[in-house]
């Protein structure tokens, strides 16, 4: 048994070698452009069932262990050879491994002595593949035929020999051909690397104790797993919030989580959560077990808690999913999948704010939730074509920690992201010339422990036609929630020509377009606050305060302290203003946008909305959806019990169809 | 070397717990190697060193004619936070470059990940309006004014050193050297440094970050090399003193002290240098080093030269100065052992240090460490440690190994045995992506060991690692003073350019490297010292147009060409990436030139009997491996003549480390006393 323990650690630490070797294979040798800022590729071992057993830690992208391979396998399972390589980027034929067509998996079976002992995996995100913009992503894409070429799970090699014709037809129907087939060597060098590694592997323990490990690897997982969340109080924690789809005209979008903890289990029900939506905004779950997309929250929070837990599929083994169909987290084939991530973050958002209600020290209070990238394109007159470039990642600041401030203009669930220095802007792009990039004074959630700061970009074009593009921005109408006493954060604004005349204010944006000599201002989010502010050492801010973090105004408001803009404090004063205040340690503070919403749309009338058009077919539902929430807004006052009769007015009169 | 009176090389390393060194004898390659406590006062080290020298070995100060020497003063200043009060001065709008960092956070999947704290708070960075565009030309004239208020304003706070960091002054430095020049007058006896004077290349957090560095850690290191100058003097030691450098080589420590950034990651630059003369001295190009020392594991690779990264970092902070491309890998004989919740047994990340040091340091440790498992399997001799310098206690070593044993259900050898294969199996996870990333194949490779722990652990990896033989030179614990020793005065220049080729004409890529050289030929000369050679490599960085991935491509002698350069460039990525577009445009981002200057060098003549044949062994110890005892003969290094071969299990003692060969394995003694294994 002991034995078992100490070769389970050195297994785990020969699985980790080889998926970290995998993974610096395919970054070394990776063309995909923005690679070394976003981290976008992934390289992991799955077991013959379809559970991945090792995943870097470090590198890529970090939720693969909750990757559902079993669709996959399966749709191959009764061919496959030595030297075979599958390729898919398609989610309705993977059920939800693709979670949007711009990556594209690659992955290998490993054979010992005619036996399949595992499969190396690996995807990366591809410039482009086709469909009907370049990037292939745009929000207000609604079915998943305008996002790029589709490749069900099929043969790349076949026994070791190239399918021609299918990476020919592939990349004849992407805008970066060149690009795409660089990608591809990347990822089929980490498969070989894969595979030679499990091989020598193998040669030095054995086959059997190779796949014992595997087994062994992920039930250790599943164990720690399960003894941090037996930790948690059983119950049932229930947690919602809005997507901002208002830019695409969709308005708010709620999604809603009933977490239920029961004896070192977890079930996310989400249940209530609208219906799939006409824009690229769709999460293809499948409604799997431990979804990637669903688990950011619960993963990091299992992986803060306890800093040992192996990092494989066993850890998402206790967390069942219950999503029904025709939702935006599970929404039927077809849907248009593109912009997924700003839907995914908002799901952390729901699993965390859940879950705090137990465990309210383990978790931060809510970040900026936008993981926003500003492209800028001006026309390239010499050739006649554009030029495109990244401006800068466009994301706000952590949430505060229970015990420490959040990070200031970064957020740490995009801990991966970088920036890109204002130099090489301005050198891939001299008609732009940055004003401003730093922190957003004054942003960052108030709370004895304060929230991150966002930031704030200010830029200029001298040329004409300037295209901006910035998928994703969200929490421009709703703040990030403080916790447990502290305030919301602050939400995003866009500008255009800031303290001009003209000045206005745009909102989110999609795309927009530029002239010479206008100007574009960009703040981010500050994260919420934890704590109450007034419990906040008066040193700390007024240390805020001098390095103008914080405003002698918001020092004296919402922190009870009096000080000068050099951080001076008036100890005698803030003595008196903090002796009156009464503590304060509500779960949660949304903000007055949230609360006023809330009083025109209860949660009761969400459910009854919700329920009303659940059993619709779903572009029925997502009509009818729309129509009903103009007739409830034109109305005084709608109770809850009115909106089957009301749903039921609306659809008679939809037109008949049409007889001969 | 200038004084030419001195026989003597000397190369000291000033570590954490001990201070190594080195001398080679000119006149006959005796090689004479010391390990000397490390002191609170690092002066007191060399001094002692100094006196040890002479009362053991007839070495005066006054015959010593180059001493070399790398400190950690720099490197501990920024990591412990201990520097000086530095106030930035820079570009309106830019009030933050330090702050945000590049964004990225080191941690991942931690929702409590520390947040990171700049080395300047925010209150002491103050904007200036100027502009200068990325073409150098000028948006906004700075103002004189304007700058001495700023600086006033810093100066009011109390801040010790001043940074000027203004954008894209890599491209036009007039304004950073004037707003310096106003800051100086106004304010005689601040440090003023300019970010464009010290590393002049494109991006500007990695950049201003260099200055503010040198700002920062500058104040501790001129203090020391005082001290250490007036110590030393007075010890009669005539000959210049050199500190090593990030890059691998030597300046003066005037030079130092101006450009005391270069000085952070000297220590591990110097193991690697030592490593790589040891490989070329056997013939050997293609080595991976590994430096396993007390808290640890850092890793480097050679292919005839070191090799430099530029994406280096120190704690939280990325160093863009080239420096020798070492990647530390996790912990080292320190490293502790302990159960999980589920009872796996763990080996790191924590370490016990030099302080408390393992248990069997007796000084106050109870945690199980690698050191400690060495002990109870049978490696080491506790009476023998450091010669005999230092006896281990035994007894605690042991009783810890046995606490965690217990809760394994394993006894005391068992337990220590799973240590030593889960601190292998570390390493080995940490080692191979690093190499991956270095695109490199293992079984190409020789791994070379040293450090007190990585000759006594380099054979128990064997079975595992891939490498073709596994090298452990003669004095591995004091490679880094050899380094010292060995080392050529070395400097690197940058010019930022990035512009597509097709814009860029033959004549100014002449000029640029021709500034380069002048550069780089006027830093040799100031220097002033006497010189076997010198040679000036020359490379260029470029990409593709568009694409994040750059090479390093040298630059052979002779005029250079746009077009030649962007040869070089498609054949260097063809050989990287398997593939090359030779249609597509390509960039020059950085012009680089690093100036060598070769000093002289003795040939080492390691002290080993010159009869080659068999060798008795001194005695024998009962050696716990692979779950169950051996009788492992034990062999004094320096008995053992050239072309000695030993089968394993077998220990071999030296002054400064223990090596074990386990069973399987076969060890020779080369020509040039390193001993090389393989499988047997």
């Amino acid at each position: 048994m002991s034995e078992d323990k100490v070769r389970l650690e050195i297994l785990a630490n020969r699985f980790q070698a080889i998926v970290d070797e995998m993974a610096q294979v395919v970054a070394r040798t990776a063309h995909t452009v923005f690679i070394k800022e976003t981290q976008d590729y992934g390289s992991v071992l799955v077991s013959p069932q379809g559970e991945v057993f090792a995943a870097p830690r470090r590198y890529g992208v970090l939720m693969m262990i909750g990757m559902p391979m079993d669709t996959a396998i399966a749709r191959v399972a009764d061919d496959v050879r030595d030297g075979d390589v599958f390729i898919s980027n398609d989610p309705d034929t993977t059920g939800g491994m693709c979670t949007h067509l711009s990556d594209v998996f690659l992955w290998k079976p490993v054979f010992h002595e005619g036996r399949l002992m595992c499969w190396a995996w690996t995807f990366i995100h591809m410039s482009d593949v086709g469909g009907r913009v370049p990037g292939s992503i745009a929000p207000s894409s609604h079915e998943v035929y305008q996002e790029g070429i589709r490749l069900p799970p099929q043969k790349l090699f076949a026994a070791g020999v190239l399918n021609r014709t299918l990476l020919d037809t592939f990349l004849a129907n992407t805008r970066t051909a060149d690009q795409n087939w660089g990608d591809m060597k990347a990822c089929l060098a980490g498969l070989a690397t894969a595979e030679r590694r499990v091989h020598e592997l193998i040669g030095q323990v054995g086959g059997a104790a190779f796949s014992a490990g595997i087994d062994q690897v992920l039930d250790y997982a599943e164990r720690q797993a399960r003894r941090v969340i037996a930790h948690v109080p059983n119950g049932t924690y229930t947690y919602w919030d809005y997507l901002e789809a208002d830019m695409v005209g969709l308005g708010l979008v709620r999604i809603k989580v009933a977490l239920t903890v029961a004896d070192g289990a977890i079930t996310l029900d989400f249940t209530g959560t609208a219906a799939q939506v006409r824009a690229a905004l769709n999460i293809p779950t499948f409604a799997k077990r431990g979804h990637w997309m669903l688990i950011t929250g619960l993963v990091n929070w299992l992986c803060t808690v306890d800093r040992t837990v192996a990092y494989n599929a066993g850890l998402v083994r206790p967390i069942a999913v219950v999503i029904p169909k025709g939702t935006i987290l599970n929404p039927n084939p077809g849907a248009a999948y593109g912009a997924r991530y700003a839907t995914s973050h908002k799901v952390c958002d729901v699993t965390i704010g859940a879950l705090a209600q137990a465990v309210p020290f383990e978790l931060p209070a809510v970040d900026s939730g936008q993981g926003s990238i500003l492209l800028v394109s001006v026309p390239d007159f010499a050739t006649g074509g554009t030029r495109v470039s990244v401006i800068q990642p466009i994301v706000g600041g952590s949430g505060a920690r229970p015990a420490e401030d959040g990070v200031d203009g970064t957020m740490v669930l995009l801990n991966f992201l970088r920036n890109v220095p204002t130099e090489m802007v301005e050198i891939d792009m001299p008609e732009v010339v940055i004003r401003r990039y730093g922190l957003r004074e004054d942003s960052g959630g108030p709370g004895k422990y304060r929230g991150g700061t966002g930031t704030v970009i200010e830029f200029e074009t001298g040329s004409p036609y300037t295209s901006i593009t910035s998928r994703c921005m969200e929490r421009y109408l709703f703040p990030p929630p403080g916790r447990m006493g502290g305030h919301p954060g602050t939400t995003g604004y866009t500008l255009l020509n800031p303290g001009t005349n003209h000045e206005r204010d745009l909102g989110k944006i999609d795309v927009l377009e530029l002239g010479p000599g206008d100007a574009l201002r960009i703040g981010t989010q500050g994260g919420g606050g934890f704590g109450d502010p007034f419990e906040r050492p008066a040193e700390r801010v007024g240390e805020d305060v001098a390095n103008g973090l914080v405003s002698v105004a918001t020092a004296r408001e919402a922190y009870g302290v009096v000080c000068a803009g050099d951080g001076a404090l008036d100890e005698a004063a803030t003595r008196r203003l903090r002796a009156d205040h009464l503590p304060s340690h509500g779960a949660y503070a949304f903000g007055p946008a949230r609360e006023a919403h809330e009083i025109r749309w209860p949660q009761a009338l969400e459910d009854a909305i919700a329920e009303g058009l659940a059993d619709l077919p779903v572009s029925l539902a997502q009509f009818l959806g729309g129509r009903l929430r103009e007739v409830i807004d034109r109305r005084a006052s709608t109770d809850p019990t009115e909106v089957p009769a009301l749903l039921a007015n609306l659809r008679s009169k939809l037109g008949q169809r049409p007889t001969a | 070397m200038t004084a030419a009176a001195g026989r003597y090389r000397l190369g000291i390393d000033i570590g954490g717990t001990f201070t190594d060194l080195q001398v080679l004898d000119e006149a006959t390659g005796r090689v004479v190697t010391l390990k000397t406590p490390s002191t609170a006062e690092p002066e007191e080290a060399v001094a002692a060193g100094l006196a040890l020298l002479d009362a053991r070995h007839g070495i005066k100060a006054a015959d010593i004619g180059f001493f070399s020497h790398g400190t950690t003063i720099g490197v501990n200043t920024l990591l412990e936070r201990k520097g000086a009060s530095v106030g930035v001065v820079t570009t309106r709008g830019f009030r933050d470059v330090l702050e945000l960092r590049r964004l990225r956070l080191a941690a991942t999947n931690d929702l409590f990940v520390p947040k990171p704290v700049s080395l300047v708070p925010r209150r002491h960075v103050v904007e200036v309006d100027e502009r200068v565009l990325a073409d150098g030309t000028v948006r906004r004239p700075i103002e004189r004014d304007a700058v001495l208020a700023a600086a006033r304003a810093l100066v009011d706070l109390g801040i010790q050193a001043i940074a000027v960091c203004f954008l894209h002054a890599y491209r036009n430095p007039e304004h950073e050297r004037l707003a310096r020049t106003w800051i100086a007058e106004a304010h005689p006896g601040l440090y003023v440094c300019a970010s464009s004077d010290i590393w002049p290349q494109q991006r500007e957090y990695e950049r201003f970050l260099v200055a503010v560095i040198n700002a920062y850690i500058g104040g501790r290191l001129r203090a020391y090399f005082g001290r250490l100058g007036a110590r030393t003097t007075a010890l009669g030691l005539g000959c210049r003193i050199f500190s090593t450098k990030s890059n691998g080589g030597v300046m003066s420590v005037a030079a130092a002290a101006e450009r005391p950034v270069e000085t952070l990651l000297s220590g591990p630059a110097s193991g690697v240098i030592g490593a790589a003369h040891v490989g070329r001295q056997m013939g050997e190009p293609n080595l991976v080093t590994l430096d396993m020392g007390g808290t640890s594991v850092d890793v480097s690779v050679v292919r005839g030269e070191v090799h430099y990264g530029t994406e280096n970092t120190v704690g939280d902070f990325p160093v863009i100065l080239p420096a020798v491309d070492v990647s530390a890998i996790g912990a080292g004989g320190g490293s502790i052992a302990w159960l999980d919740s589920e009872g796996v047994l763990k080996v790191g990340p924590t370490s016990a240090g030099a302080r408390p040091g393992p248990a069997c340091y007796g000084r106050g440790g109870t945690e199980a460490t690698v050191t400690d498992a060495y002990l109870t399997v049978g490696i080491l001799d506790p009476s023998a440690f450091l010669g005999g310098a230092m006896t281990l206690d035994a007894d605690a070593g042991v009783r810890a190994v046995e606490a965690i044993g217990r809760r394994l259900g394993f006894d005391r050898w068992r337990a220590a045995e799973a240590i030593l294969r889960v601190a292998s199996a570390n390493i080995y996870a940490a080692l191979m992506p690093q190499l991956a990333r270095r695109g490199i194949e293992a079984s190409e490779f020789s791994l070379l060991a040293y450090g007190s722990a990585g000759p006594t652990h380099t054979f128990l990896m064997a079975r595992e690692l891939p490498f073709r033989r596994l090298i452990v030179p003669p004095a591995p614990g004091t490679l880094c003073a050899l380094g010292c020793v060995v080392a050529d005065l070395r400097a690197d220049f940058v010019r930022s350019l990035w512009r597509d080729a097709r814009e860029v004409t033959d004549a100014e890529l002449v000029a640029q490297f021709g500034a380069l050289e002048t550069e780089a030929r006027s830093w040799l000369a100031a220097e002033n010292v006497e010189l076997e050679g010198a040679f000036l490599l020359r490379s260029a960085d470029v990409c593709y147009t568009g694409q994040s991935f750059e090479v390093n491509v040298p630059i052979p002698e002779g005029p250079v060409m746009v077009g030649g350069l962007a040869d070089l460039f498609h054949e260097r990525y063809e050989r990287v990436y398997g593939y090359a577009d030779r249609s597509s445009p390509v960039r020059i981002l950085e012009a680089r030139a690093q100036i060598v200057g070769v000093t002289r060098k003795a040939a080492p003549n390691w002290p080993a009997p010159k009869v080659d044949g068999a060798v008795e062994p001194m005695g024998a110890r009962r050696v716990y491996a692979d779950e169950g005892f051996v009788e492992a003969s034990v062999y004094r290094r320096l008995d053992m003549p050239t072309a000695t071969a030993v089968t394993g299990p077998a220990i071999i003692e030296q002054y400064d480390t223990t090596v074990f060969v386990p069973r399987g394995i076969r060890v020779t003694i080369d020509p040039w006393a390193n001993l090389v294994g393989a499988r047997a």
